[in-house]
Order: C-alpha cells, then structure tokens, then sequence
C-alpha cells in the first residue's frame, strides 16, 4: 500500500483551504471505494486525501423550496433511507439500492460517484435524469455545473485541483411525474453496470406525454440525456409501439456515437428492451 | 471385539463442525496470519509472455536491493526442480523456457515484501518469444508449434499423457443404424477455483539442516516428496505441515508445491524463516484452474426413446502444463456417455497442451465438463421425440444391477432411479414443465430443466487407493485422532470425530483432531476425488475399534467378565453387575494393565481392473449419483438469467455429518452455478483478464437461489456406515440443469459455457479487446518490460 497523508476536514472551509493547499497535492476522499482500489493499482498522484465525509453542510437531504438539496458525502444508505427522496426522486433510490453491496452503499457517496466519473456509474444517470446541478467550491468561489457537464469522458471530469462538490440540487419534477432506474448487471450484486436507464415522465390529464427524461447509462463514453429520443415522446400517447420505437431510437443514437464495437452487437438489442421496459415502468398508469 | 450393538449415538446426528467456532471468531490462522521473529518475505518474477525462451537471467542486480537476502532460479534446485504428477514437465522456477504468462522464473527473499518486490522487478530477464499455440483444437496438428517437452514414443509432443478411451461394441454401426442421430458440439470455458484464501507458504530451517513448511497443501506427503526430491534432502529432514486451509476445491496441489520448494529453498540458503503469501491478483494469473473443453457428442436412439449408442470426442485444453490434467482427462472419458445405457460406447478424450494459463484439479475433475454436453444433448434428443425429459431419463438410466458402457457391473448401491423420482415429485416438475411450455411474454420467461449424473468414487483406477489414521488417549482423557487426509473445509475432520466418537463410545467433545503433520500422521493418499469419508473414515473406524477393542479388554478385566458381557451406559462400561464404571476408569485400568492406548488403522479401496488400451474394465468401487433440477428465469431482452430454485436429490449412501453434507451440496450448486452463468477466465493471446473478482464473477449470496435438497442413502457395503461421498458431484448437474432450463423457457439452447448475457441473447459470445494490463498489474510490472508487439499467434 503506498504511503500517504490523511486529513479530517470539519467544515466546507476547511476542506476547500486543505485542497487548494499548493504545498501537499491534495485530493477529496468520500467513503474511499473508488480511491482505495485505485491506489492498489496505480501509484496515487496526491500526497494527501482530505476526509470530506462527515462534514455536515455534505450530509443534508432537504427540500429547499421547488428544489430538493442533496449533499455530495451522503452515502446511498442514506439515500435509500431517505422518506424524501423516496417520494421527489424514486430513479436516485432504486439505484443507489443497486450499488454494489451493502458495506458499498454504507460507505459510497454521490460525490464520489460524479467525481470519479466512471462512464457505469449508477448514481450518475439518476442525477442527469433529474435534471441536477452540482454545487463546486474551490478557494476561488463557488459555481453551480449541471452533472452532465461536468463529466467529460470516462473517467475524465472537469473538476479541477482544489474544487469540492458539496452538493447537489434538483428541481421537484412536475405534477404526477415518475422516475424509474433499471441495471443490467453480470451478477445481482457487486456488479459494474453493463448497461442502465434512468428514465422520468409525466402525462397530460389527456395522457399525453408532457416531460420525458431518458438516461442511459454505460451505453456512450460521455453521459448525457437521450433529447432524441425524449423529443419523439413528447404529445405521444402512451403505448408499446411508442415504448419500442424510443428504445429502437435510443439503441440508433448510442450506435451513431459509439461506432459498431465489440460490445454493440448486444448493447443495442439489450438497451432497446431496457428503454422500453424503463418507459413502461414510468407511463403505464396501473389501475 | 465387543458385540454390542445399538442404534448410531453420532453418527448421522446433528453435530457441531470442529473448526466453526475458530473459524467464526477469527481464532483460525491461516498462513498470511503467521509472523515468526526474523521472518524473510518472498515475491516471484513471472513470466510476461507465453511462450518464450529464456535469453538471459541475471539476479546478481536484485541482490543489491537493500534488504534483499536472496535469489533464486532452476540451478538452486536438484535437475532444475523437475517434478509432476503424472506427467514430470514442470520445474519448481522455469528452466530455460517459459510457456505460460504468469510463471514463476526467479524468487526473491528480503526484509520486507515491498524489498522482495523491488528485488524481483530488478532481476534482468531477457525472453525471447517462441512461436505460440492458443487453439487447443489445432494442437495436434503435425505443424502446430510445440509446447510439451519432447517424446520419443511416436506420440505428438503436445499431447499430455496417453489419449484416453472407452470402447463398447462398435459404435459408429450402432449410429448408423439408429433412427435418431443428434450429433452436437458443446464448449466448457475454464474455471478459477476462487479459494478464498489465496495461496501461501512458510518454510523455517531446522537446526538439524532440513526444513519444516506449514502449507494449506492438497497433499502434504506429496509435497514433502517433492520437496525431498528437488532440495536433495532425506525426506526425514523435510516435514510439512497443514496449517487451517481457506479452500481448495482442488486448486492447492502443484501451485503449493512449487511455492513450498522456492521458499524452503530460500529458508536453506538464508538460515531464516520465509513467507511467500500471494495476492489475489497473482494467485489468478499464476495459479492452476479447470481446463476448457471441446466435445463432440452423438447420441443415437429408437424413436421410443431408448438410448443405443454414445460417440464422444474430447479435447481437453490444460494449458502449459500437465499437473494432474491427464487423470481428468480419463475420468471425463469414463463419464462422457453419462449414466445411462447404451449397446454401444465410442469414446476418445485428448488432453493436450496450449499456452493458455495451465489447468490442473478442480472439484468435479472432467465431470462438469461432460455432463454439461451429455445432459443436453440427451434433453435435446426428448425435444425431438416429444418425450418429457424426466421419462427419457428414466427410460435409460443405469439401474441396480445393469451393466455400464465400461463393463462394470453394478451390484450395489444404486440410487439414481429414486434420486430421479425424488426430485420430479418435490419439483412438482410435472406441473411446472406444462405450465411454462404454455408462456407467451416477450419480455420474460421461465423454464425449468433436468440434469442427472454418476461420479465414480475415490480415485478408481488412477492409482493405489489407501488411508490410514491413528488414534490415542492422551493423559487428560481426551482422545487425539491423526490424519493423512486434509480438511480444506469440507467438514472431514468433523466427520472423523464423529466415527472416532461413535466406535469408541464416547462424546465426540473428548474427541480432538490433528491438522495433518507428515511427522505423526500416516501418508493416505491425496485428498482429492471426494475420497476423505471413504477412505479416510474407514480408516478411522479401523483405528478406533482397534482401540476399542484394548479398552473392552480393560473394561472386562476390571469388571471381571467377558467383554462380550460389556455394555455401554453412555460413555460408562456396564458389566453383569449392572454397576456404571466412567470411562476414565477404564483408561486408567488399561494403563495400569500396562496397554498402550493408541492404536493406527489402515484401509485400502477394493482393487480396480482397467485397460487402458481397450477401454474397458472396472473403472471405480462404486458410484454417487444425483439429479438436479433448475427452475430460471430469462430475460429475453437481456439475455439476464436469473436461476430461481434448484432441487438437489443426491445419493451419497448413509450421511455421517449432516450439516457437512448438505453444505458441500449448497456450496456445490452454487460454484456449479457460477460455472453456468457468470464464471469466465479469458485468455485471448495468453494474457489472462480477469485478475480479481470485480471481473471474475462468483455468485454473491442474492445471487444464490433457493435450494431444496435431499439425500438418498443407499448404503454402500465398503463405505463406512455405508456412506459413499459428496463434495465434487455435487456441483456436476447444476450447469446442464440450468442450460436445460433456459433452454425451455427460450427455445433456443445455449452450447458453451458459462451461459453469460450474450450467449444468453445472441447465441455467441463476443470478444473484448484483449489487454495486458490486467496480468501488468497483478504482477506490478513496471509497464516498459511488456512485450511491446503481440506475440506471434500460430495460425
Ligand atoms: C465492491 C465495489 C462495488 C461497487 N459497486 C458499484 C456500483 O454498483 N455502482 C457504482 O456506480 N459504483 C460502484 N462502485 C464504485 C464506488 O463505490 C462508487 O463510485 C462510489 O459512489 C464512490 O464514492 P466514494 O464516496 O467511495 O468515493 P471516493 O473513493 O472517496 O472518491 C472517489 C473520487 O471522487 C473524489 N471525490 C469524492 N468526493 C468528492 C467531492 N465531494 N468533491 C470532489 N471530488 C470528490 C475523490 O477525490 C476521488 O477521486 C463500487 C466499488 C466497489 C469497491
């Protein structure tokens, strides 16, 4: 195990003047499941992790308004415990209950998911779906970048040396909208997602489609929304055709970014099903 | 011997496993828990390519790495460490060539791991690649480039051992003459045994100039053999001893002996104790695994169903090695045609070498392989007749006093036809089969299928078959067992105990028994084959009657009559006058009497008669048979199997240690289940992927489904108490049963292993790009000393 410094951070000031501290290359450490199996492999490029995962103004979970506020240090146990979340955000908590294992779900954070900005991270998706911004601090100020355009590639973010998520916020979605979350894993536990959607919509009191979010996961090098294939919903009833049609369309957008690759061949079959399965869980009114 | 007979006191009861509790409050100490004063710790240089000669090796470099102790290559061992079982074509460190990526080349002793490691990454090793052969099915080709040592008997290079067959009638008329002929080609990929203590070694010098090496060993005699042989040493100066073991399933054989050897060898030189624990990355890249195998199969029946001939073809990828791949080979051959009827028998199974990784044993041995393809292929063949599966089976399978393709009548001790009706009924198959044949959903279906087999017992006709076991009172009043067998977690100690308990009539709490010490336990053999309550239960029951029988003596001289008046009031010996005397008090009467209590039992398996050339004979004492059945359901968007029942119905004879059973069958169905799903090691290029278990997929616990399990006790007259055996075959029907399943809920079969998601969806699998950071990693190769350009791929 390679050697270095640990700090506690108390607060957000604290942990933002530990990090832009030019002296000791530092980074943020969460609950440590991503970092920890990194510096097993590869030689760490910081000198120092400072703790961020017990400081409370990264702990919170509340509604602010029409917004609800998410902290980046709270674990996916607290998410799937989360009487709120449950209800403004159902997408976030089915799949924060998919990640990895329990001692993962403990320990993992949102924060460290965005950050890591692994291109099969679960608790990505949700956040795209729901339209959330991260809220970045540095020793320079503060800004809000939506998750989406945070992430830059596979494992690539524009997060630069100093900056902390401390959270995130999310618009309450409109009236009688659902979200949903569907994996596709090797296994049924500690597994890396081969594939995911978080999906959101609502209807018109004619049933027709008037907000639709469609998020696959693990499908492009780069995640973001499917506005293709949200825009083909749009004014649509409801139906398996439609169902099948988005899922055709979103497995036609991933193969027009990708290229055909090893994996194409079952990728595209496999997120036409999972599409239209997620489109189903969300539109279909049961009686 | 006393005459008294009463229902089993332990025996068959349930009981508590003698390691649990050590096991469960982390009181057990595995090897990577040892620390001795002035301990050196070990690292090896591994191979980077898969076929290469040796140009240059230079240690004197890693010397200079401050903390280093020592180096060692081939030339510290006796002919260069050549050693192996069967075959001898592998080297304690690699000699002039290095066939496989991943092998040992150097060994470095220092002060601490991180300086071992240093030591090893400084050692200046030039490989010159050779040319490389990747499809076994191409490796016995006139010009397919050789991997295997030279032979001089006419036979291709790369072939291990001698082909393997079995013959009955002629088989290719038989074909021809039957109305219904499937001819199908089935692919099992390789298997990591996924031990969850991964391998380690500690070897301490003696003052006397030997060695003593605690190791969780398949087989300590046969690594103080080795060790003997390879050191240059009297076996008496090299002793080994079996630490608490976390798993094998057949994968601590060669892989220890060959880190034993290099550790030894580095305690010799340094006059120091020293470790070599791996991590779990090196123990993927360097350690054995299941082969891959290419079968061929052609079933031939009357369009009633009934089975007439059985033509199978197999090619048995080990890899670089032979370690014990050639016995697999022959126990696939002797199961190839399943357990089933035939007129005739065609089988011929080739175990060739690749430079794909090595295989060696694992739980099953040549079984799962095999079964995977008969027992579709049968289902298969009642598709096409409209039969039910379960009725073919029925149909055809061996019964009480049938004769087997190979010739051996079966005479006893036969349960499958109750194994078969058991698991139809608490299935409720019948009801199940018509309800899921009726599914319309395109979203999701269910299936369920049916596998069957039979496993010969013990070791057959692989070798000289015996187990001995001692037994002694020590002063305290407890009772101390010894071993030649080892318990990696099978529950065979538990066992013991429970025999010893049982014979000797006392509570199995006095009983004690020792880890196997190649100093006081007798040589029984390997623990392999399943063999440990056979062979090593009787030989434990001998030994304790043996004792039994100087404690009657003492009990009836005390008590003043024969010992056939004798009887047992718990652990108290009653004679005529009815007055309960403890079992202490016997003891100390004998002691006084000057008897010596202790005592050692011997027992050896009954002879087995097999011609190799013409393939028939007596293969094994007996058999274990089993059926299972696997209820899944498909993702059909997906290819997601989930399995979500299976029902285990096995016949092992009488079980001794229930608990123990029925975990080795849990435990079983689950690695079979991970065998069918989601287990993959990939080789592409030599460079195997998958180095930890975020890429190599065992089940996770909500991955197990539910398991009903029974047993059918049909006793064997040589098993003790009648018992026969448990550990592999349990394993050995849950893939075919799955593949059964999925096959009806889709429609579509799945011929390859493991059924993954695209074999599920697509029918094939598909090829990721192929890296070698994977094994870079595990073996912390600094990335410049990588092959830069791909080896040379043959063909
Ligand atoms: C066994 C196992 C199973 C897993 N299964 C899954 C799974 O199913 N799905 C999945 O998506 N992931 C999975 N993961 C990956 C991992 O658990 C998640 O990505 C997790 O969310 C990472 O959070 P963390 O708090 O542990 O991050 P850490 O490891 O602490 O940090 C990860 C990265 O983010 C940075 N970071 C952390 N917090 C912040 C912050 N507030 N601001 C800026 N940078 C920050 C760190 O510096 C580091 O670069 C698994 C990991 C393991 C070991």
């Amino acid at each position: 195990m390679p050697m270095f410094d640990y700090v506690r951070a108390k607060s957000v000031a604290e942990a933002v003047e530990l990090l832009a501290d030019t002296q000791c290359v530092s980074r943020p450490l969460a609950g440590g499941t991503d970092v920890l199996v990194q510096v097993r492999h590869t030689p760490p490029t910081f000198q120092r992790l400072v703790d961020v995962s017990r400081i409370p103004e990264m702990k919170i979970i509340e509604r602010q308004g029409d917004e609800i506020c998410v902290g980046a240090a709270v674990t996916y146990t607290e998410i799937i415990e989360s009487a709120l979340l449950r209800e403004t955000a159902t997408c976030l908590v089915e799949a924060s209950r998919l990640v990895g294992g329990p001692a993962i779900a403990n320990a993992g954070t949102l924060g460290g998911n965005v950050a890591n900005g692994a291109a099969c991270a679960d608790g990505v998706p949700p956040l795209v779906c729901l339209d959330a911004l991260a809220h970045v601090r540095n020793s320079a100020g503060a800004r809000a970048v939506p998750v989406a355009d945070l992430l830059s590639g596979p494992h690539e973010t524009m997060l630069q040396r100093g900056d902390l998520i401390t959270h995130f916020t999310f618009p309450v979605m409109p009236d009688g909208a659902r979200s949903t979350f569907i994996k596709l894993g090797r296994r049924n536990a500690q597994a890396i997602s081969r594939l995911n959607v978080a999906a959101a919509g609502a209807l018109s009191s004619e049933g027709r489609v008037i907000f639709a979010r469609v998020v696959p996961g693990s499908a492009l090098p780069r995640l973001r929304r499917f506005v293709e294939v949200e825009n083909m919903l749009i004014g649509e009833r409801p139906s398996e055709a439609l169902f099948e049609t988005a899922g055709a369309e979103a497995s036609r957008a991933m193969v027009a970014v990708t290229g055909r690759r090893w994996s194409t061949e079952y990728k595209e079959i496999a997120l036409q099903g999972l599409v239209a399965r997620a489109l189903r869980q969300v539109f279909t009114v049961e009686n | 011997m006393s005459h008294i007979t009463q229902p089993l006191e332990y025996v068959g009861r349930p009981a508590r496993r003698v390691d649990a509790l050590g096991k469960v409050t982390g009181q057990a100490k595995y090897i990577a828990d040892y620390r001795v004063p002035g301990m050196l710790h070990a690292h090896c240089l591994r191979s980077t390519m898969p076929h290469a000669r040796i140009a240059r090796l230079d240690t004197t470099p890693a010397l200079q790495v401050p903390g280093v102790r020592a180096v060692i290559t081939s030339e510290d061992f006796v002919n260069h460490g050549l050693y192996g079982f069967p075959v001898r074509d592998k080297y304690m460190l690699a000699w002039q060539k290095v066939r496989y990526v991943g092998e040992a080349i150097a060994t470095v002793a220092a002060d601490t791991p991180q300086a071992a490691l240093a030591g090893a990454q400084a050692i200046v090793c030039e490989l010159e690649p050779l040319p490389t052969l990747f499809d076994a099915r191409r490796a016995l080709d006139p010009d397919a480039p050789q991997v295997g040592p030279d032979r001089n008997d006419g036979q291709h290079p790369n072939l291990k051992g001698d082909h393997m067959l079995v013959r009955k009638g002629d088989a290719e008329t038989e074909l021809a003459n039957c109305p219904i002929v499937l001819d199908r080609r089935y692919f099992t990929d390789w298997q990591e045994h996924a031990y969850i203590e991964p391998e380690g070694v500690l070897a301490m010098p003696t003052p006397e100039g030997g060695v003593v090496v605690y190791a969780p060993n398949q087989s300590p005699f046969i690594n103080q053999g080795n060790l003997a042989m390879v050191l240059g040493l009297p076996a008496n100066l090299v002793r080994v001893i079996q630490p608490t073991v976390g798993g094998s399933f057949g994968g601590k054989d060669d892989i220890i002996y060959e880190s034993s050897a290099q550790a030894a060898r580095l305690a010799l030189i340094t006059g120091r104790p020293v470790r070599m624990v791996f991590s779990r990355e090196e123990s993927l890249v360097a350690s054995y695994k299941r082969d891959a195998m290419h079968m061929d199969i052609r079933l031939g029946a009357d369009r009633d169903g009934t089975l007439r001939a059985c033509w199978f073809r197999g090619i048995l990828d080990s890899g670089a090695y032979a370690s014990e791949t050639p016995f697999t080979a022959w126990r696939a051959s002797i199961h190839a045609m399943g357990a089933y009827r035939y007129n005739a028998c065609d089988v011929d199974v080739y175990c060739v070498y690749t430079n794909n990784g090595y295989a060696g044993a694992f739980r099953g041995f040549g079984n799962p392989e095999v079964c995977f393809a008969v027992e579709q292929t049968v289902d298969e063949l009642a598709e096409m007749l409209g039969m039910d599966p379960i009725d073919l089976r029925l149909k055809n399978c061996l019964r009480l006093g049938d004769e087997t393709a190979h010739g051996q009548k079966l005479n006893e001790s036969v349960g499958l036809i109750e194994c078969i009706n058991t698991v139809r009924r608490i299935s409720d198959w019948d009801r199940r089969r018509a309800e899921y044949s009726r599914q319309t959903s395109t979203e999701k279906r269910r299936g369920i299928g049916v596998a069957i087999m039979y496993h010969g017992m013990s070791l057959g006709a692989e070798g000289a078959d015996h187990a001995g076991a001692t037994i002694s009172v020590l002063p305290d009043y407890s009772v101390d067992l010894t071993s030649g067998l080892t318990d990696y977690g099978t529950g065979s100690r538990t066992v013991y105990v429970l025999i010893a308990a049982e014979e000797l009539g006392v509570n199995p709490d006095r009983v004690h028994i020792q880890r196997p010490d190649t100093n006081t336990a007798i040589d029984s053999g390997p623990t392999v084959a399943s063999r440990s309550t056979v062979l090593g239960g009787n030989a434990m029951r001998a030994a304790a009657r043996n004792l039994r029988q100087t404690l009657d003596l003492a009990a009836a001289d005390l008590l003043r009559c024969d010992p056939q008046q004798l009887v047992r009031a718990g652990e108290a010996y009653v004679g005529p006058d009815e007055e309960a005397v403890a079992w202490e008090k016997i003891v100390d009467h004998a002691r006084e009497m000057g008897l010596i209590l202790s005592a050692h039992g011997k027992w050896e398996a009954p002879k087995i008669v097999w011609d190799h050339h013409h393939g028939r004979g007596t293969p094994y004492m007996a058999y274990v048979y089993g059926a299972q059945v696997a209820e899944v359901e498909v993702d059909l968007r997906t290819g997601n199997t989930q399995v979500l029942h299976i029902w285990a119905v096995h016949d092992i004879g009488k079980v001794i240690f229930p608990q123990g059973a029925y975990g080795q069958l849990y435990g079983g169905i689950t690695q079979g289940l991970g065998y069918a799903l989601t287990e993959q090691i990939t080789y592409p290029e030599g460079y195997i992927q998958e180095t930890n278990f975020e890429s190599y997929l065992i089940p996770t616990s909500v991955d197990v489904p539910e398991i009903t399990a029974q047993f059918i006790e049909s006793a064997y007259s040589y098993g003790p108490y009648g018992a026969k055996n448990i550990a592999e075959p349990s394993l050995v029907p849950t893939a075919p049963a799955i593949a059964n399943a999925i096959a009806h809920a889709t429609g579509r079969r799945v011929r390859e292993l493991p059924m993954n998601l695209e074999r599920v969806l697509l029918g094939h699998d598909l090829q990721p790009p192929f890296s070698r950071k994977p094994v870079e990693a595990a073996l912390k190769i600094p990335p410049r000393s990588m092959p830069q350009t791909a080896p040379r791929v043959y063909a």
